[in-house]
């Protein structure tokens, strides 16, 4: 521990009183100054179609304090996870405010897919558009640093005798596309077995309840003392230092699985972004000004996950990947639904 | 780890000298705890721009503290007017209110704060001592174990049902199939929820528990003029010797409250698991391992005991996959995450070489905050009693509204009071034919998680049903979930022998007396 404790808690305690002081305060206060400025006038509310606790309220906290100060408004974050994200993303159209305050921040692989088999009561991008992408997370297949598995091919030899027990996240994931994918490609067999999120899917790899897991490659990374990664469903491993140079999957196989990767984004309704363009542009510009600064940088190296997977994209970009994964769900559609 | 005696100085100074945060966070954590509905995940979050603002270990001990007094909160209105503040606290009404109609809430309200805070405390040391291989223990409770666990929940149906086991056989079922309604495990996909969004993610609990307790109940004390009868009326008058008389039983029962503590902790080790299934289970080996297990339900200290210490005993669980391996084990302990990470703790194995303060200190707080709780919360029994002899004319419309409020604070949406009022009119005519709302409400809690853990075994097993007997973990508690249903039966068939037995020999005596 590198701060004397006692200093610190007398310090904090005034900052406390002082903090509840400022804040009744500010309640009070009236807001004249606020009106300077045509857009945003109050607070960001964001829909998270996750549980807390996840990848993605994480890198949304760590986004938000770069990107509320250039906004000078702060985010309040609702969580409405279940049925693979359709919940909050039913609920952010269908029920909240299209108005440029109500916003999604959402994972558009997994949430693409989903709406792609389940087809729910909404339309993208009529409906909702995505823009300011934070992140590129390469999905990957990983095992206990103990397994017996030692690389991808000796996983893919297991699956060709019998079906491999595959710990994922979701059926509808890019993760577990690859994992099918590997299948069509190899003659294996992988058992998917979906754990309804990250965390108790690293579970289920830790306590040998699955024989691999299939995974975004950040997780994976902030708990290499407990995992290790076997390979990586992209063109490159872009952190092939820190995987001790596990390979890309087409690159063992000579396959052409498409890269699969997971992208957190944020949304806004698809109306207001059209009917109101120069506040969008503002929002948008703003998005990549906080993704370019050290404040955000600085706060997502403290999640435990690496900057490598940071990448901004725009409105254009995010719409061309959550076609795509559109169509790749299509592809897949009879095994990643339960429909027959 | 081998213990540094200036690191355990350091660990003790600092924690006292948290005792500011602590005081208010156990004070809002018990009136939190007993309002239905309102949960310490929802009071972290909304509290969660100060929490990120303060030192990490004043946040965390205010974190923790309120969570584990939100536990003991939650049996408070349990015991007193039927109403469990949180889902640890529902099995508490099975025998809490049972005395409450005897005349002995203040006495049960002790029960209740001492196996808690005793339960909490004893376990939170523990877990201090035993980490390592607590966390290990976590990862040898798997889907297939976990199976298991459920099947220990759901024969508790059985018990609570034993005078009419129909009518308790139905109640249950009604309750899995309740709890049937979301999207399903594997493929995501809604069922059963007609159109309605709110219930993709399953029948929300908050609401299933507040209409079936608290507004059944509200509806059924319209019925009276007070919560007790008027006769138990004189008997609850506060007295000081009440609550002696609930510290001589806790004192009785202080084996029951150590290892039903210990049942919690096992469980709340387990990711996923919580404080619902613990209070149940709990319960349940109560019972079994009770000399007079047909006490259970009519008032019975045990019956207050078990559940208590279970479901502060999850409190120091929930926080080992989280501290250990960096996994939250529930979700009061992600929002504990996400204040960690903000701060730039790596979570692990790591966390103890690195920052000790912070890994062992947040039990060190733990254990502050219980000691901190008994003292504060024992001498207001007698006062807190004192809630049954309000008119019901006052109490039912205060009842209502805070748990309708109670029913939207939870996931804010309106649906969720409308689906209250909803169960509140299942539990009122569930009461009022006899069947129990207990047995309805494990089945809603326990359904989805034993849905859950059977398709992942049985996906794991790939069809094979020999899977759920594939370890020898899961086959010793098997071998428990069958014993604790002969075991009643058999009990009943020895009493009914005796009873035979005694019944053959009056008559020979008579006749021996006439000879």
């Amino acid at each position: 521990m590198n701060h004397s404790p006692n200093r610190s808690l007398h310090m904090s305690r005034r900052a406390f009183c002082g903090g509840l002081t400022a804040a009744g305060v500010l309640a009070g206060m009236p807001l004249s100054s606020a009106f300077a400025q045509s857009y945003p006038q109050r607070n960001f509310r964001v829909i998270i179609p996750t549980g807390q606790g996840g990848g993605a309220e994480r890198l949304a906290r760590a986004f938000d304090d770069a990107w509320s100060k250039l906004l000078k408004h702060q985010f309040e974050y609702t969580f409405h996870p279940g049925a693979a994200g359709q919940i909050g993303y039913e609920l952010f159209v269908r029920q909240r405010e299209a108005d440029g305050y109500n916003l999604l921040f959402g994972n558009m692989g997994p949430e693409m897919i989903m709406y792609a088999v389940q087809k729910p009561n909404y339309r993208f991008p009529e409906d909702f558009i995505y823009f300011g992408r934070t992140d590129i997370d390469d999905s990957c297949i990983f095992v206990r640093n103990d397994s017996p598995y030692k690389d991808v091919k000796s996983i893919v030899e297991a699956a060709k005798k019998k079906p491999l027990n595959v710990a994922v996240s979701r059926i509808p994931h890019p993760a577990s596309i690859g994992l099918l994918a590997l299948g069509e490609a190899t003659g294996s067999s992988y058992n998917l077995i979906p754990y309804g999120g990250g965390n108790p899917t690293y579970v289920a790899v830790m306590n040998g309840e699955a024989d691999v897991g299939a995974l975004p490659i950040t997780g994976v990374l902030s708990l290499t003392s407990q995992f290790k990664v076997l390979g990586v469903f992209n063109k490159e491993n872009i952190f092939a230092g820190i995987t001790e140079n596990a390979p890309t999957i087409n690159s063992v196989f000579g396959s052409s699985i498409p890269d699969l990767y997971s992208s957190r984004a944020w949304a806004v309704h698809a109306k207001w972004a059209d009917a109101n363009p120069e506040n969008f542009a503002m929002l948008e510009k703003t998005a990549e000004q906080a993704h370019a600064s050290a404040e955000f940088r600085d706060a997502f190296v403290k999640t435990g996950a690496p900057v490598e997977s940071l990448k901004f994209g725009s409105r254009q970009v995010c719409t061309e990947y959550a076609n795509a994964m559109v169509e790749l769900a299509k592809r897949y559609e009879p095994v990643l639904s339960a429909q027959r | 780890m081998g213990w540094d005696n200036a690191l355990l100085l350091s660990l003790i100074t600092d924690t006292l000298m948290l005792t500011w945060i602590v005081v208010p966070a156990v004070l809002l954590g018990i009136v939190v705890g007993a309002i239905p509905g309102f949960s310490a995940q929802n009071t972290l979050i909304i509290l969660l721009p100060l929490t990120l603002t303060m030192d990490i270990n004043v946040a965390l001990a205010f974190m923790v503290s309120l969570y584990c007094a939100t536990h003991l909160g939650g049996g408070i209105p349990a015991i007193l007017v039927n109403m469990p503040g949180t889902g640890g606290a529902a099995a508490t009404t099975l025998d809490g209110y049972q005395m409450t109609l005897k005349g002995k809430a203040q006495q049960a309200l002790v029960l209740c704060f001492v196996a808690s805070t005793v339960g909490g405390l004893v376990t939170s040391v523990a877990t201090v001592a035993l980490l390592p291989y607590l966390a290990q223990l976590g990862l040898y409770l798997r889907s297939v174990e976990m199976v298991a666990v459920m099947v220990f929940g759901l024969v508790l149906i059985a018990a609570i049902a034993a005078d009419d086991p129909l009518k308790g056989i139905i109640a249950g079922f009604f309750g899995l199939m309740i709890g049937a309604i979301g999207t399903d495990h594997i493929y995501g996909t809604p069922r059963a929820a007609f159109g309605f969004l709110e219930l993709y993610d399953g029948v929300p609990l908050v609401p299933a528990l507040i209409g079936l307790f608290a507004i059944s109940e509200a509806f059924s004390m319209m019925e009276r003029s007070t919560v007790v009868p008027r006769s138990s009326v004189v008997d609850t008058k506060a007295q000081w010797a009440d609550t002696l008389e609930g510290l001589r039983l806790s004192l009785k029962y202080w084996w029951l409250t150590i290892w039903t503590s210990f049942v919690g902790l096992l469980i709340g080790v387990v990711p996923g698991a919580g404080a619902s299934i613990a209070s149940f289970v709990a319960y349940q080996q109560a019972r079994m391992f009770s000399k007079t297990p047909e006490e259970f339900g009519k008032g019975f200290a045990p019956g207050v005991v078990a559940p208590e210490s279970a479901n502060n005993g999850v409190t120091s669980g929930t926080l080992v996959p989280l501290m250990a391996i960096g996994v939250p084990g529930g979700s009061t302990a992600a929002v504990m995450m996400v204040v960690l990470q903000y701060h730039g703790i790596v979570l692990g194995p790591r966390l103890f070489i690195e920052s000790p303060d912070i890994a062992y200190g947040i039990f060190f707080s733990m254990t502050l905050s219980y000691i901190v709780m008994i003292f504060t919360i024992l001498p207001l029994a007698r006062y807190m009693s004192q809630v049954v002899l309000i008119p019901t004319k006052i109490l039912v419309p205060l009842i209502l509204s805070l748990t309708i409020v109670g029913a939207f604070a939870n996931r804010e949406y309106v649906f969720d009071m409308g689906l209250a009022l909803v169960f509140g009119v299942i539990g009122y005519i569930a009461r009022k034919t006899n069947y129990h709302v207990t047995a309805i409400l494990i089945g809603v809690i326990l359904g989805p998680l034993f849905e859950q853990y059977l398709l992942r075994s049985l996906r794991i097993g790939q069809g094979d049903l020999t899977i759920l007997f594939s370890s020898t973990t899961a086959n010793v508690l098997w071998a428990f979930v069958v014993l604790s249903v002969l075991l009643p039966w058999l009990r009943g068939k020895q009493q009914e022998r005796q009873r035979k037995n005694l019944q053959d020999r009056a008559p020979t005596a008579l006749t021996g007396d006439q000879a």
